[in-house]
């Protein structure tokens, strides 16, 4: 019996005193209940010689061997399924265990999920929006977890640092002087809410409109409302902030609802104009221009006498066309950003985030530099800035050149064609 | 290889019809299609491969099997500098995608030889140690052996392993994948003992195990029991087609026709479309009943494949062929051929179907195409209501027109002419035929420019009736509108396929009869020289579906060896016909 020894010297050092009890029943394939019994006693010691050197495993050794797991694993099972069977025709209980099935097969779903998101589940229809979901759902859990271990650590550090400063305190122990209280977050709030006043009686406007609630998924809408906020917060912080007016924002339209719900009570507090009329209604038509990236026209200077509007409208359902055919709708000026004119455009469509126009636009207000406020744009969208101006004059000095002197004319000619 | 170069470039962009052969030089090395059979090898053509050339080709097979989806995009670009089909092209592919090189097996890369017995447990164990991976070792090494195909003893040693160091317990995955060796070497008892273990310990499985249980228990006796994970599975999700079909399979391998109708009555039912292979089955259980409602349902599917304008392959074109034939005291006559280019088939002489539509199913496209594709619940999208009255009362005012050109694709098709002076000659070139022509375009047309000259655009507005959109505005929608509203006779000119217009309707069945009028009545310019005659690509006359006459079928079927484009057709016919 060489490979039944060896295999019993094998198991010996996973669970060394039951291992030589323990194999001979599994080989034994007749003796299953018997052996369920024992496996969930978790072996008793009582029948060690029941089957030693079994004369029915002598014909096939090799082959019994490597059938022993089948014994076990339906034996072993019986217990359990008898107990979870109870709930055998819910759907719900089905679609969790299903996703518990998959947790085992190493897919990516969520290993909690809450009886909201298991309904939103149930309610996808198509076996692709399941998954993307629950993909959804996992990415989230692994980003909460992360930051929770993140939490605790910090945690144990501060700890750390406040049992060291104990010790130190005491021996030090001096008063000093300071000149101010330490308040700098109250005061810097205060300071951006006196700014914020100012630009609400004399600041410049700019527009979001709010009009797109019916084109967008609750996702994007979602995201257009995040947006919105980071944008916010750019302007408040800034300078010489905008004097923001949401347009088009029906009450108790989703993005309202989102919107007081991010907010919270600080909602009605903010300094900006919220209103459920259009722009056309508060400002002559003639001064505004919408911001949209399909617009033929492209802006060249950030005009002070204008009013810009942005539409608050994150599209993921490729719908081209939308802002323009409302601007074009109300016979408004449009214009997109020179964004070919100076980068070198790779990849990522040319629609930018809220909170980028709003970034882009305060530092055109501030310093009139493309360059400058063209470093919002993502890095990841374009290898690298277009050098114009020097293009236009290395172009034009070629022009003089070829003038003067006839010789070079031919190869810069050449030359110029190749920079075109 | 420059002359053949353009021609391919421009020629994939039409749907190919095996009748205009011979009507430019390039097509006759085209003549068996630059396409190939979606499971099959992408870039191959058969007639054209010289006998010295197959080794490359096989050898391009082998390569594009694995990988094909990655290298797709690389494989176009190597394709459109060189001649698809020249000698030592395949090599030259192989060498210009360095990443399509066959992949490293996942042994070497591990430097792992991979078990071909099976291992007692201090050989597994020695072999974990060696093993330096990221992942878990016993999921790795059993994806390793699904990959290779190992023998189930080798898995079924790894399994006996893994479950003697945990309790018993072999964990799900590793069961699963134990599952797919056993089907593969279809090990009906393994398949069956591996069952009994999921039944016992999993109340619920996902979609993988049970379709490869569905799989692996129709070849076993208990195959009905796979009728009942089938249930299990609409539990929670909508089967797949695959699942239907090892079911079907099952039913026929078990001689139970009626539960095989039953299901694919079911399977229609969730809307999904059958795979071909399912069809194909019941056509070759078919030959060995001799029953009138069997034939009946079997010409039923032949019908569910021309209402869904689904070609069969080629294998099931045999399949057809042989019941039809098979069909006792009817004398069918089954052969493969190629239609004319009027429209005949070449082995009985019968005239196909037109490809024109019913005046019934041209009022339907025509109010389609205004409220989707022109209109689409916003007319600011595409033009202005201004521009579109305009237009419509234009195109009221004028007659109807014989042809309606894209001026702007027309003009762009060659970057190096001047657009005005090839629109020009093109418009002479049909307007010398007395026919009546608009020429669409957008007003930046009219200012004068260096790529625009006004007295050739003037010319141009003096042979044809002309109206410019808005720069802003699309002009496609203006082009389908003012050919549908001139009627059956008329006909576009443009290179475009228009599939993003396709996509603006609502259903595949408007989308189907948008395509079928499109096939009868875009015009395409061929020529490839802006100097050269201008000659057109030859319009289909016929519609290529299945069709009957009662007494005759005509089955257009997918050729092995070509892959066909969803814009394409098929241009082999299974012509079957009934001896009187």
């Amino acid at each position: 019996m060489p490979v039944l020894l060896k295999m019993s010297v094998s198991l010996t050092f996973l669970r060394r005193p039951f291992a030589r009890f323990f194999m001979p029943f599994t080989l034994q394939r007749k003796r299953r209940d018997l052996h369920s019994i024992i496996l969930q006693r978790s072996m008793s010691y009582k029948t060690p010689a029941v089957s030693y050197p079994n004369k029915e495993n002598t014909s096939s050794p090799d082959e019994l061997q490597l059938d022993a797991w089948k014994t076990t694993m339906k034996s072993s099972v019986q217990g359990v399924s008898t107990v979870s069977s109870s709930t055998d025709e819910d759907p719900v209980a089905a679609t969790k265990e299903l996703i518990e099935v998959w947790r085992l097969l190493g897919k990516e779903v969520p290993e909690h999920i809450s009886e909201e998101d298991l309904r939103v589940i149930m309610e996808n229809t198509s076996k692709t929006s399941k998954k993307k979901y629950l993909k959804y759902l996992y990415t989230k859990e692994k980003l909460r977890k992360a930051k929770q271990v993140k939490k605790e650590m910090k945690a144990a550090a501060r700890e750390e640092a406040k049992k060291d400063q104990l010790l130190e305190t005491p021996e030090e122990g001096t008063q000093r002087n300071f000149l101010f209280l330490r308040l700098w977050d109250r005061s810097m709030s205060s300071a951006v809410g006196w700014k914020g006043a100012q630009a609400m009686q004399f600041g410049q406007p700019l527009v979001f409109d709010m009009a797109y609630d019916s084109h967008m998924k609750p996702k994007e809408l979602q995201n257009s409302v995040s947006q919105l906020l980071e944008s916010e917060g750019c302007n408040r912080r800034d300078v010489d902030p905008f004097h923001l007016y949401f347009c088009n924002l029906k009450t108790d339209s989703n993005s309202h609802t989102e919107l007081v719900k991010r907010y919270k009570e600080k909602w009605d507090k903010l300094l900006l104009t919220t209103t459920d009329k259009s722009y056309v209604d508060l400002f002559p038509k003639g001064n505004i221009i919408y911001l949209t990236a399909d617009s033929p026209n492209v802006m060249t200077t950030f005009k002070h006498d204008k009013i810009y509007i942005i539409g608050s409208f994150v599209d993921k359902n490729m719908q081209p066309g939308t802002s323009l055919a409302n601007a074009k709708r109300l016979k408004l000026a449009t214009e997109c950003l020179p964004l070919d004119k100076y980068l070198q455009w790779e990849t990522g469509t040319k629609n930018l985030t809220l909170d980028q126009m709003m970034r882009i636009l305060l530092c055109l207000k501030n310093t009139g530099s493309w360059e400058e406020a063209l470093k919002f744009v993502p890095r990841r969208k374009h290898t690298g800035y277009l050098d114009i101006s020097q293009h236009s004059e290395a172009f034009s000095k070629h022009l003089k050149n070829s003038k003067t002197n006839n010789v070079f004319s031919k190869a810069l000619s050449v030359r110029t064609k190749k920079l075109a | 290889m420059a002359f053949c170069l353009s021609g391919f470039r421009s020629f994939p962009k039409l749907w190919k019809n095996n009748l205009s052969l011979g009507s430019g030089p390039a097509n006759s090395l085209f003549c068996a299609g630059h396409c190939a059979f979606r499971s099959q090898q992408r870039w191959l053509c058969l007639t054209t491969v010289s006998p010295q050339n197959t080794n490359a080709t096989n050898l391009l097979i082998a390569k594009t099997r694995y990988g094909r989806k990655k290298d797709e995009g690389n494989n176009k670009q190597a394709a459109s500098d060189s001649h698809l089909f020249a000698a030592g092209a395949a090599k030259k592919r192989s060498q210009m995608n360095p990443s399509n090189k066959d992949p490293i097996p996942p042994s070497q890369r591990n430097s792992m030889q991979l078990p071909t017995k099976p291992l007692t447990s201090e050989e597994w164990e020695k072999l974990k140690e060696d093993y330096k991976g990221r992942a878990n070792f016993e999921t790795w090494i059993s994806a390793q052996l699904t990959h290779q195909r190992s023998s189930v003893n080798v898995a079924k040693s790894l399994l006996a392993w893994a479950a003697a160091k945990n309790n018993g317990i072999v964990s799900y995955d590793l069961l699963v994948k134990y599952l797919y060796l056993c089907i593969f070497h279809e090990q009906t008892s393994e398949i069956i003992d591996v069952y009994e273990i999921m039944k016992a310990r999993y109340k619920i499985l996902e979609q993988g195990g049970y379709t490869l249980l569905i799989r692996g228990l129709i070849l076993a006796d208990r195959w009905r029991e796979a009728l009942l994970l089938l249930e299990d599975v609409k539990k929670v999700m909508v089967p797949s087609k695959k699942n239907y079909d090892d079911c079907i399979r099952g039913a026929f391998l078990h001689q139970d026709v009626n539960t095989a109708w039953k299901l694919y009555q079911e399977l229609l039912g969730y809307n999904l479309i059958p795979m071909l292979e399912t069809l194909k089955a019941f056509f070759d259980f078919g030959k060995d009943i001799k029953d009138d409602q069997y034939a009946n349902k079997l010409q039923d599917i032949l019908l569910y494949l021309r209402n869904n304008q689904c070609y069969p392959g080629e294998s099931f074109a045999h399949s057809i062929k042989t019941w039809f034939e098979s069909i006792p005291g009817e004398q069918w006559k089954g052969q493969f051929t190629t239609i004319q280019k009027s429209g005949q088939c070449l082995s009985c002489g019968k005239m196909l179907e037109s490809i024109y539509l019913t005046p019934e199913e041209y009022e339907f496209l025509k109010e389609n195409i205004m409220r989707n594709v022109i209109d689409g619940g916003d007319q600011y999208k595409k033009t202005t209501p201004k521009e579109l009255t305009r237009f419509q009362n234009f195109v009221k005012n004028c007659a109807p027109f014989d042809i309606v050109i894209d001026g702007l694709n027309v003009a762009k098709m060659f970057p190096r002419a001047r657009e005005s002076q090839f629109l020009l000659d093109v418009v002479t070139h049909l307007a010398n035929q007395n026919l009546r022509l608009l020429v669409l375009g957008r007003k930046h047309m009219l200012t004068p420019g260096s790529r625009w000259k006004k007295d050739e655009m003037e010319k141009v507005q003096r042979q044809a009736s002309c109206f410019f959109a808005d720069n802003i505005s699309k002009d496609d929608p203006f082009l389908l509108y003012a050919t549908l509203h001139s009627g059956n006779h008329c006909k576009f000119i443009t290179k475009d396929l228009m599939r993003d217009h396709k996509a603006c309707l609502p259903d595949a069945k408007t989308q189907r009869l948008f395509f079928k009028w499109q096939q009868g009545h875009q015009l395409a310019i061929i020529s490839r020289f802006p100097g050269s005659k201008i000659t057109f690509q030859h319009v289909l006359r016929y519609d290529t579906v299945v069709q009957t006459t009662g007494d005759s079928w005509h089955i257009p079927y997918d050729e092995d060896q070509v892959e066909r484009y969803s814009y394409e057709v098929p241009n082999k016919w299974l012509c079957l016909h009934r001896k009187t």
